[in-house]
């Protein structure tokens, strides 16, 4: 459905023609892609043939995968605001597949933050001029053991010796060897070709002895495991990736521990606002299909919409929406403006937005009534999928602790005056 | 103690920026992307701002409208093109800070290098150390 923008007056033509763009690739291709995939086993959905790979390929060719990264680099060089559009409306057509085409693009644009000339050359470059979708990245950090601790860089444990990492990289020459296993949920992992893979170095200073680097996936002693079964987001897929005596040249470390926690924020502030951005477009098909729902069905011999309490009702959806893309909008254009981003912002984004987006559906469901929950509508898909938004690249409890945090440590923050 | 004193920075980098703009073709990377930039430096504090037409400094510079500002301390200016500096390193620490869009300003690193190979050659005329 066609959505009215409030930043309408600052939209120019081209802002214009790429949301028209976008949106009729998520309503022609991502949506019945997403609906596809949601009833496919995990294995299937990255079996040969399955309707994931039509769509990367699609995807690559109009340049999705390449959204964040600097046009210098060959990526689309879009404004923040275009970068918002962009997202939101792929966030509208599937928030799975808008995962997958995010991940795939971070060994590459964290390479880019880490200014590695090297990497930018050898796998940046290729991946932006890619169009077959061969090149796919992931984002491994997260471990069986090691969860919302792989990120709570604030907490007094972090750098202690107990927090024992599974991935373990020792220096042998001019090469890394890296040995130990990521989680099941590496978004991407057993489709991937390249890992940003975070893993531990010096294990006497605990996380804050780890080190971040860019893996190529095709290395003797990598494995993968198999995709994982799970009730959102099944569009998305996840597996864990084994080490075993794994080389790489030392240059592939984009952060040692001296640049660890400072790169990690950055990648937290990164990831956390985009999130906030394809909240903005479940939370939007949410209200839509509220909104179309309450005029087809009738009840007390008038359609739903019609009763006035219902209206309320409908009217939560949108506030929602907007009071969403308000927060994610202005998240965005601050944190692709300023360096270092303000962490705590993306922090707000992330837990407020995927939250209020996550009331949407679920508060969708219960407008449809019964069919909610029936496989007939989107509403049971976009709830699943939101719901697993609440855990996805943090849990929020962790991350508004996380938050709190770095108000404590950095509040009040002088202003940007100059 | 300052690495430089304002007379001095102002000579150097009117130099060092008119002749990567003149001899290394900065000038014209610089507008092919859209970039100017304004230098807010502390210790000694100065304000230069560049683009494909040179560096200005002072209140002339004050008045621009840049598309990247960067701001940081003399020293990090000096350690910055003695290639002593991990850049991305030193944002993340707030070493530097950068307002405009991140991609401008990752761009920006790759175009600055030919300046840091010709920057020795300054050292030795401003009489300033090799080292940082
Ligand atoms: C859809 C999806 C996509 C994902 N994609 C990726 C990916 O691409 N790459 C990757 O590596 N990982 C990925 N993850 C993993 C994700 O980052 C983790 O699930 C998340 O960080 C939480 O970790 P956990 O599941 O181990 O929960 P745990 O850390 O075990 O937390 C369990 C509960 O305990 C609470 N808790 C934890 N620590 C504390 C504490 N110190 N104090 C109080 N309470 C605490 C948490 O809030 C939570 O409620 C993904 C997850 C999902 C759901």
């Amino acid at each position: 459905m066609e959505y009215f923008d409030i930043q309408f007056m600052n939209l120019t033509e081209d802002d214009i023609a790429l949301k028209k763009a976008t949106h009729k690739f998520a309503e022609e291709v991502m949506r019945p892609t997403a609906k596809a995939l949601d009833t496919m086993s995990a294995e299937d959905v990255v079996a040969d043939g399955s309707p994931l790979w039509t769509f990367l390929k699609k995807a690559y060719e109009l340049g999705y995968h390449k959204t964040l990264l600097p046009e210098y680099y060959g990526g689309l060089g879009l404004s923040p605001l275009q970068v918002h559009i962009v997202f939101e409306e792929l966030g509208w057509g599937s928030f799975g597949l808008s995962v997958l085409l995010g991940v795939i693009c971070f060994p590459f644009y964290v390479s880019c933050l880490a200014g590695n000339e090297e990497l930018i050359e050898k796998y940046v470059k290729p991946f932006c001029a890619c169009t077959d979708a061969s090149i796919r990245g992931c984002w491994a950090i997260t471990e069986p053991d090691h969860g919302s601790d792989y990120i709570a860089s604030g907490e007094d444990y972090f750098t202690t010796p107990k927090m024992h990492g599974n991935v373990q990289a020792r220096l042998e020459g001019d090469e890394y060897v890296i040995n130990g296993q990521k989680s099941a949920w590496v978004s991407g992992g057993t489709i991937a070709t390249h890992a940003l893979l975070f893993l531990q170095l010096d294990p006497k200073h605990g996380f804050g002895g780890n080190g971040i680097c860019v893996l190529p996936l095709d290395l003797d002693g990598v494995t993968k495991g198999k995709p994982l079964e799970k009730i959102g987001q099944r569009d998305l897929n996840q597996g864990e990736i084994y080490f075993d005596n794994v080389r790489i040249p030392k240059s592939y470390m984009l952060a040692e521990p001296t640049f660890y926690e400072p790169l990690l924020e950055m990648i937290l502030a990164s990831a956390n606002m985009i999130m906030a951005t394809w909240s903005t477009g479940i939370a939007r098909a949410a209200f839509e299909e509220a909104l179309v729902y309450s005029k087809e069905r009738v009840q007390g011999t008038r359609p739903l919409i019609e009763h006035y309490a219902h209206k309320q009702r409908v009217f939560k959806l949108f506030a929602r929406t907007e009071v969403i893309r308000a927060i994610s909008r202005n998240v965005l254009n601050l944190n692709l403006n300023v360096s270092p981003p303000l962490a705590e912002y993306s922090l707000v984004a992330k837990s407020q937005c995927t939250e209020m987006a996550f009331q949407n559906a679920h508060e969708l469901i219960q407008i449809m009534g019964g069919n909610g929950l029936t496989r007939e509508y989107i509403a049971e898909k976009l709830f699943r999928d939101a719901r697993a938004t609440l855990i996805e690249d943090g849990n929020n409890e962790t991350l508004e602790r996380h938050g709190g945090h770095i108000l404590a440590e950095t509040y009040p923050r002088p202003p940007l005056d100059f | 103690m300052a690495i430089f004193t304002k007379k001095v920075a102002e000579e150097l980098f009117g130099e060092l920026w008119t002749r990567m703009i003149k001899d290394y073709g900065f000038g014209k990377s610089l507008k092919e992307s859209g970039i100017s930039i304004y230098f807010v430096v502390s210790d000694p504090d100065m304000v230069m701002f560049v683009d494909e037409n040179g560096p200005i400094f002072g209140t002339e510079a004050e008045k621009k409208m840049p598309v990247v500002t960067m701001k940081m301390k003399g020293d990090i200016v000096h350690k910055f093109w003695l290639k002593d500096l991990n850049v991305p390193m030193a944002l993340a620490l707030r070493q530097i800070v950068a307002k405009g869009p991140v991609n401008k300003v990752l761009q920006l690193l790759p175009l600055m290098k030919p300046g840091m190979e010709i920057y020795p050659e300054y050292c030795k005329k401003f009489k300033l150390p090799m080292k940082a």
